[in-house]
């Protein structure tokens, strides 16, 4: 009974106890009710009224003015060495270059032969004087193509547009680009002459378009608002139409009740005609999931090539493209070999760059393709000098001539004058001795002669 | 069995090798007890992979060919007897003495498998220490020199490339992945007359075939072309100076 009534008693006590510890830890700022039923789980909330943190002030004014000085400066694109002074703050170095003279880029000057223009650059529409005519424009204004168009005036030639112009002068560039030996690899040559690249015909739609676009009337203009306003609301119209006819399928055909595998033709029975625009590639209102899909069909190919690339290192295997016949061979077969023509001058060539053209130490497909390019640069090189000969050749024959017509007239000092500057220009020529014997003996054309031989020496001096 | 026999279009296999000869200067005692006494050199040459084996006191050799190659005739000088030897399992290799260098024509033929024909190839048995020329202008050092300058190396690197090659031969090439070059130099380089200014690189040992004389013939190619073009630019804008400069004499003459 004792241990009962003891008993007793002591039951409600931890109960009670039980009830009164929560409550006493209940935190401030959450209401009695809502903690009993929440109880210790409840986030604090204390952190959540923290002050809010403000953005701190800018620091104004404490680094002091900076000092500004007037200083003069030169500019690199000017010849005349003028000066001008600018205001520049005091701590730039005084000896910087004008920040400016980046700007003041040279063109690269395309020029050619013309023996290059027999070769690649004959267009039935332009004649030689004429692209030379546009060339020289270009160069006198930095290929400014307005102010070209605007001076071009070419005496019996036809008129030309800008569009004409730009054509005739980029696919010039392009072809020069093309077939002059390059220094460089592939991947930059490409560039550059992409960097050429010129689409007459979409230029002069373009600029049909802008006119167009330009000339329109008011009438026009109201016209082509009112129509826009017209779609947009077909538009809307067509988007509520779905939406409704939407809610109605599901309600019919129970989507929500738990049948979602049901086919629903979201597109409607006539099709949404935006949807068969989606797959074409570059168009602007095309989703993200045909490209994406397209991305992660790429992916594994890419990486399965990569695979069969080590693969293919490891037991020497390399993709032909077929042109080459079926068998065995060596590697070294395929060596290419000069043109028999030219094939003495190549080698010497070849010998002075302390280059062996008819073996190589290890004849691997890379080297092969390096062999390949040397060859054909100096092939160009060999060919150009070629030509180069024939032109001194004519120049002298031309010089002969003149000569000899002076020494019939010699009342004509001022051509003489001319030839004399030039003379030394021209490398090593034999025939000046004849020149001298056709003239009478004059001093300057002694003179000429001189320097021609010690030119000769250098020459000889150089190929040894 | 026809799948066998069907090229296997738009690939090549390659297999690198070298060919050529390493000769050591005979011993006084040796040419004594030589029968003829004007020899003067022993000499070998072979025909072996690339890749050097580790450890190995020959040129290359670190794979056998065996698996692709089923005879190497070397085709010696008619003064030897029996000049055309044949040699039908690794190493593709002949050993001689003599005195006098001579064009070597070696002739490789593949297993029957291959179905492909042999190919010929030729090497100049190299007996004299090589000159900073390359070209034997003046006359060999006495043999006493050569022989303190040790063993003469000459080996030239080519490939034996098979173009479509048969499924069944491919397959045999493939399970003989051939051992990969090593990438950096570890021994001297192997002189090349291409390459007059490794003669020094070539000197003190055994030499090694490497990647990185491929990668540095590849850079010796481009920097003479970057120098032709360059030099071709430059000859080109006076030949355009000249093609104008002639029009003017001509016009020139046009008018008188």
């Amino acid at each position: 009974m004792a241990g009962a009534s003891a008993a007793d008693p002591s039951t409600p006590a931890p109960t009670q106890t039980k009830k009164n510890i929560p409550l006493a830890r209940k935190p401030s700022g959450i209401s009695r009710e809502l903690y009993s039923l929440i109880g210790p789980s409840a986030p604090t909330l204390v952190a959540q009224v923290a002050k809010p943190r403000l953005k701190q002030k800018p620091n104004l004014g404490s680094g002091g003015s900076t000092k500004w000085t007037w200083r003069s400066f030169k500019n690199p694109a000017r010849t005349d060495r003028l000066e001008l002074g600018h205001w520049v703050k005091a701590d730039t170095d005084p000896d910087a270059e004008y920040s400016f003279a980046k700007y003041n880029v040279k063109l690269v000057d395309y020029t050619y032969s013309q023996d290059e223009y027999i070769k690649f650059l004959e267009d039935p529409e332009w004649t030689k004087e004429e692209t030379d005519y546009l060339f020289s424009l270009i160069r006198e204004y930095d290929s400014r193509f307005y102010i070209i168009t605007d001076r071009y005036e070419f005496a019996g030639g036809p008129p030309r547009s800008m569009e004409d112009l730009k054509d005739r002068y980029y696919s010039i560039c392009r072809k020069l680009i093309r077939n002059r030996p390059w220094a460089g690899d592939e991947a930059s040559k490409s560039q550059l002459v992409s960097s050429f690249q010129f689409d007459k015909e979409r230029e002069v739609m373009r600029k049909k378009y802008l006119l167009s676009l330009e000339n329109r009337t008011p009438k026009d203009l109201a016209e082509e608002e009112a129509l826009y306003i017209e779609l947009k609301r077909l538009e809307q119209n067509e988007k509520r139409f779905k939406q409704d006819r939407e809610r109605l399928l599901r309600t019919l055909l129970g989507v929500d009740s738990g049948l979602p595998d049901l086919p629903i033709d979201e597109d409607g029975p006539l099709g949404d005609p935006k949807k068969k625009k989606k797959g074409v590639p570059g168009e602007l209102d095309s989703p993200a999931t045909p490209s994406s899909s397209l991305f992660t069909s790429a992916v594994p190919k890419r990486a399965q090539s990569a695979k069969s690339a080590a693969h293919d290192a490891l037991h020497c295997i390399q993709r032909t493209d077929g042109t080459t016949p079926a068998g065995s061979m060596l590697r070294s077969f395929r060596l290419a070999y000069p043109k028999a023509a030219i094939a003495a001058k190549v080698s010497q060539m070849a010998a002075e760059l302390g280059i062996s053209l008819s073996r190589l130490v290890m004849p691997t497909r890379d080297t092969l393709a390096q062999h390949d390019a040397l060859l054909e640069a100096i092939t160009a090189l060999v060919e150009t000098k070629k030509v180069a000969d024939r032109v001194d050749q004519e120049i002298r024959t031309a010089r002969m001539r003149l000569g000899m017509r002076e020494s019939e007239t010699p009342a004509e000092t001022p051509m003489d004058v001319d030839e004399d500057r030039q003379a030394p220009d021209t490398p090593g020529e034999g025939r000046a001795q004849s020149v001298v014997s056709t003239r009478s003996g004059r001093i300057s054309s002694v003179d000429t002669s001189g320097t021609s031989t010690t030119r000769v020496g250098t020459k000889r001096q150089k190929l040894s | 069995m026809s799948t066998e026999r069907i090229r296997v279009k738009g690939l090549s296999i390659y297999r690198p090798i070298i060919y050529g000869n390493t000769a050591v200067v005979l011993t006084p005692e040796e040419r004594e007890a030589h029968p003829s006494r004007e020899y003067t050199h022993r000499w070998t040459v072979a025909v072996r992979s690339a890749s050097s084996a580790e450890d190995s006191d020959i040129v290359g050799g670190a794979d056998d060919l065996g698996y692709f190659i089923r005879r190497v005739t070397f085709k010696l000088h008619e003064t030897y007897p029996n000049p055309s030897r044949n040699v039908d399992k690794p190493p593709f290799e002949v050993t001689e003495t003599g005195w006098g260098e001579f064009e070597i024509q070696i002739r490789i033929t593949f297993i029957p498998e291959a179905g492909e024909k042999p190919v010929l190839l030729y090497h100049h048995l190299k007996l004299h220490p090589w000159t900073a020329s390359g070209a034997d202008a003046d006359a060999p050092p006495p043999t006493d020199v050569a022989a303190q300058l040790g063993p003469v190396h000459s080996w030239q690197y080519d490939e034996i490339v098979f173009t479509d090659p048969f499924q069944q031969f491919l397959n045999t090439l493939t399970s003989h992945p051939p051992t990969q070059l090593p990438k950096t130099r570890r021994r001297p380089v192997p002189f090349h007359t291409a390459n007059p200014s490794s003669l020094d690189a070539s000197k003190g040992g055994v030499p090694e075939f490497t990647a990185a004389m491929e990668k540095e013939e590849i850079q010796r190619l481009e920097e003479a072309r970057k120098s032709v073009v360059a030099e071709q630019e430059k000859l080109h804008a006076s030949l355009i100076e000249k093609e104008k400069e002639l029009e003017k004499l001509r016009r020139d003459l046009g008018d008188a």
